[in-house]
């Protein structure tokens, strides 16, 4: 088993280790090593065993447990973490502390995507076949089997499921599905109909948890192939149909309900008590005895015993509760530049202490002009680079910087870090300097001479040249104070803009919905790496504000939307093909082509590098590390492995 | 006599829901996008990402892509059978939902109305009668304070002291252990010792406004002709005043009980919201907020109804004290 993990290291981890991340932390993954059996649990859990009412350790977590070297010291159990959720629709702050136990899972650094609970895994030279081998003697927190059925359910009968949900696009290549077999019941084969590079990183995000989610034993009774009397079920727990039973029962990767029953079988550290449903006050989560993961020493994680997340109403009572020393970790929701000072203040009443939040790269705030809008005349001036230029040399990036963003800042446009492998140097700094003269000169050369009365410019049709920038001020607080240096700005060379701040459903709906906006501001936190959606360089998602009926002739395959020019639709094609290679090479190769393009065609205007934010850890809490990796693909902070977390004496 | 009177009121009522359902229904759906839209936004707001065909397939598994009547239609026909749907946010049963907060509502808001009459009753009688005297001033003062002092200021304040100056934990109504603990002794025992903080932070006002109306109804009355010529009789000042004035000018008292059914739901959001009370309130403002239509409706359906039953035993209570009140 050594020899295949060492291989598949060679093939996508020492090279992507390089590629990923650029900046290595220090190395504390040691890859399980088979034949390593647990022997130590948590006290709770001794006693049970000593009473008859569990299976020892060693049997629990089967003969193959992952083994996990823990960041600094081996831990001792017991004690509660506590985190914040904020109201309603925070269920992925649960997933971001419990982490998405996927087959596979990102690294602590966020560099190489290594095994979980697959024991080790193959993938063919041409990166279409991906074998995954489980872990024998592995279990469900309810102390049934997990063996290649459960994988076999899971994709046969729910993911390649029309009447369940449609087929995620990051399970099919070219519009092909994948098909999925079983070789024995430790291990599963995925094929693909083309070359697919970047699956294992999908499988590594919160999206790619599909395969394993399910267990056959439990969920397989509410769907109608497997249960003859769903109607009576169905009936019984007041459902509409089995889809709504089985998502009431089993939930799905990102609705509440996948937190809300308790009786629901998982693979977590911590499995649920008190559920995340509509009248709770707080979710509470306790260990899984039959988690599969040990510590070198072979003691059965995780450290913690209980999970105890109050949910608070808002934002500003999660912060209360900061202050009050209530909380032993907190970073979603909390790490806006204004919470910072109070935060600090608080430091010794609350007894914590900060740690620091990294993007992988990218810009906090890029604005995007609708190069589709549906206003002709402003479409016709927007798909000028030169107007683009104009605009982004006309904008003092340093005194927005200094104003806004407390100095904490860089100008940028948008991409990777310089210290990153995919840092690209013209799609980041390009037009960077504030040079108003010269944006004058474009705009005059644009033909845009005519002034208005407020000496405004006009536009060709005599119509004044003014558009509305959408913009949520909730979302980001430095967006709105960033757009009125901006506008007045802009003025100065003749450009008139109108900020336009709105509720975040209407923004959602006016912008990536109906493709009603003159322009957007959106962030853009990315190094283009397998897994992230590089929304600013390709018109790939919602996100992408540039473009929208693009995104939707993309996604439909050119049913909907509208056929984007020539050089949108390369990237779209080199972006397909970038997903399918499977050498970290060819593939970054391939995305800096695209960026190349992206940097020539200059479609978007960055402002400031996203700088990394901070969160609260309290103090006694070990095994943190000092500063992590802030991503949804990652995601913060699950991958630094919360289960070897551990209260200090 | 009062029978029919009380048929009539029912009956009218049943159109009057009608319509307010419409009207419910159509508000919900009027700021644009829908349950899906907002979900996504929050997810985004939140840096995490979305599957668009997913949320492409839930929009049309909850029918939101369908027109406005036919989800009316839809909602309308089953909630009239007993059957409001099932939330989307939760994918549980809208009744078990609201009837789980409900309780605590209840409590809270009896609790509140009593500590509001007990206090108000008592200080305005006093207030009026001894028009400007030091207590008078005193109390008119506190009163002008809790009128102008928002409740969920109050409790942030409140909160805030706690938090820095003491240590305490002001919010909700249990303590750790008995949160989600079966109903117990103990767990009455805790709840009373929580439920006194939001109690008096959602009376003061009410208490304030309540005063200031009694005072100045008191006040009418007790010049009258008839309090004199009592008086002249030898009656004793304490029984002359509780027995006739005072009957007259609880008027208003009594004609509150009408608002205080839908105050059940509806009142002190924004403070159950800051103390983070389980209460009925902040999920009703969730479902606005997310436009989890069901939920909402069901809500709102429910405060119209609460209005209208707390209408109707405001006004036979008003009769059966004033009996100048008669029914028609």
């Amino acid at each position: 088993m050594k020899r295949i993990i060492d291989r598949v290291r060679m093939r996508s981890g020492r090279v992507m280790a390089g590629l990923m991340f650029g900046v290595a932390i220090t190395p504390l993954m040691a890859l399980s090593d088979a034949g390593q059996g647990a022997t130590g649990e948590a006290p709770a859990l001794a006693e049970k065993v000593a009473a008859g009412e569990l299976p020892p350790v060693s049997e629990r977590v089967g003969s193959e447990p992952a083994v996990i070297q823990p960041l600094d010291s081996i831990g001792t159990y017991g004690g509660e973490l506590r985190t914040g959720l904020r109201g309603s629709s925070d269920h992925n702050g649960i997933l971001r502390v419990v982490g998405p136990q996927g087959l596979v899972r990102w690294d602590p650094q966020y560099t190489e995507v290594v095994p979980n609970v697959a024991e080790s895994f193959e993938v063919d030279d041409e990166g279409k076949v991906f074998t995954f081998h489980l872990r024998e003697g592995m279990k469900w927190s309810d102390g049934t089997p997990f063996t290649a059925d459960d994988v076999m359910f899971n994709v046969t009968d729910l993911i390649l499921n029309d009447e369940f949900a449609p087929i995620p696009a990051r399970y099919t290549t070219g519009g092909e599905p994948l098909k999925a077999e079983k070789l024995d019941s430790y291990t599963v084969r995925f094929t693909f109909a083309q070359p697919y590079g970047d699956f294992l990183a999908e499988l590594a995000a919160p999206l790619g948890q599909n395969p394993v989610l399910y267990s056959k034993h439990y969920c397989s009774r509410f769907m109608p192939k497997y249960n003859d009397n769903i109607e009576e079920l169905i009936a019984a727990e007041n459902a509409a149909d089995w889809q709504n039973l089985f998502l009431q029962k089993c939930g799905d990767l990102e609705i509440p309900a996948r937190w809300g029953n308790p009786e629901r079988p998982t693979l977590d550290p911590w499995v649920i008590i008190e559920p995340y449903t509509g009248g709770a006050t707080r979710v509470v989560m306790e260990r899984n005895p039959y988690f599969w993961q040990i510590d070198t020493d072979g003691n059965q994680l995780p450290y913690i015993d209980k999970l105890v997340m109050p949910i608070g109403a808002d934002t500003e009572s999660l912060i209360l509760a900061i202050i009050g020393g209530r909380i032993d970790f907190g970073l979603r929701h909390i790490d806006a530049p204004n919470n910072r000072p109070v935060l600090a203040e608080n430091r010794e009443p609350g007894g914590y202490q900060f740690f620091e939040a990294a993007p992988p790269g990218g810009s906090n705030m890029v604005i995007n002009l609708n190069l589709t809008s549906k206003n002709s005349e402003l479409k016709k001036v927007f798909n000028e680079r030169d107007f683009r230029v104009a605009l982004s040399i006309g904008m003092d990036r340093q005194a927005i910087i200094d104003t806004v963003m407390l100095g904490d800042g860089e100008p940028w446009q948008h991409g990777p870090f310089e210290t990153h492998p995919y840092f690209d140097e013209r799609t980041s700094t390009q037009f960077l300097e504030h040079d108003p003269e010269r944006a004058n000169a474009l705009l005059d050369g644009l033909g845009l001479v005519e002034r208005g009365a407020n000496g405004m410019r006009l536009l060709p049709n005599g119509a004044p040249l003014k558009f509305r920038v959408d913009v949520i001020p909730t979302f980001d607080p430095t967006w709105v104070d960033a757009l009125q240096l901006i506008e007045q700005q802009w003025a100065e060379i003749g450009v008139d803009m109108d900020i336009n701040p709105m509720e975040r459903t209407f923004f959602y709906q006016r912008t990536s919905e109906s493709n009603e906006h003159d322009a957007a501001v959106w962030n853009g936190r990315q190094s283009w790496v397998s897994g992230q959606l590089p929304h600013q360089l390709v018109p790939v998602s919602h996100d992408s504000r540039y473009g929208i009926p693009w995104v939707n002739w993309y996604e439909s395959g050119g049913e909907r939307g509208e056929e984007p020019p020539v050089s949108v639709k390369k990237r779209l094609e080199l972006y397909d093909k970038a997903r399918g290679i499977a050498d970290p090479a060819g593939r970054r190769a391939t995305m800096l082509e695209i960026a190349s393009i992206a940097a020539d065609e200059f479609e978007v205007i960055g402002v400031s590098k996203a700088l990394p934010t901070y969160g609260i850890i309290k103090n006694g809490l070990r095994n943190v590390p000092e500063s992590m990796p802030s991503s949804w693909s990652y995601p913060t902070p699950s991958p630094t492995l919360l289960q070897t977390w551990y209260w200090a004496e | 006599m009062l029978f029919l009177y009380i048929l009539r009121r029912i009956a009218w009522s049943i159109p009057l829901l009608f319509a307010v359902s419409i009207i419910a229904f159509a508000l919900i759906s009027a700021p644009p996008g829908d349950y899906i839209t907002s979900f996504a936004a929050t997810l985004s707001e939140s840096g995490d990402v979305v599957d668009q065909a997913r949320l492409d397939a839930m929009r049309e598994r909850y029918g939101l892509d369908q027109p406005f009547l036919v989800q009316y239609w839809h909602w309308i026909s089953n909630a009239v059978q007993g059957d409001f749907g099932i939330s989307f946010e939760w994918q549980q049963p809208v009744s078990t939902l609201i009837w789980e907060r409900m309780s605590l509502s209840v409590t809270l808001a009896l609790a509140t109305l009593m500590f509001t009459w007990a206090l108000a009753l008592p200080i305005g009688i006093y207030s009026a009668v001894r028009k400007y005297s030091i207590g008078d001033y005193v109390v008119t003062a506190i009163g002008f304070l809790g009128l102008a002092t928002p409740n969920f200021l109050f409790a942030l304040v409140l909160m805030y002291i706690a938090v820095v100056y003491f240590g305490a934990d002001v919010s909700g109504l249990f303590s750790d252990e008995y949160q989600d603990a079966p109903w117990s002794w103990a767990k009455l025992v805790d709840l009373a010792k929580h439920i006194w903080i939001p109690v008096i932070i959602l009376g003061t006002s009410a208490t304030a406004s309540l005063v200031r109306i009694m005072r100045a109804n008191l006040l009418d009355e007790l010049h009258r002709p008839y309090v004199t010529t009592a008086r002249a009789k030898g009656l004793s000042e304490w029984r002359l005043i509780m027995k006739y004035p005072v009957r007259i000018a609880i008027n208003p008292f009594v004609s509150t009980i009408g608002w205080a059914f839908p105050q059940l739901i509806s009142g002190a959001v924004i403070t159950a919201v800051v103390l983070s009370l389980p209460t009925a309130g902040p999920l009703m403002l969730q479902a606005l907020l997310a436009q989890d239509m069901y939920l909402a409706g069901a809500f709102i359906l429910l405060l119209c109804c609460l209005s209208i039953i707390g209408m109707l035993v405001s006004d036979i209570l008003l009769a059966v004290i004033d009996p100048r009140i008669r029914f028609r």
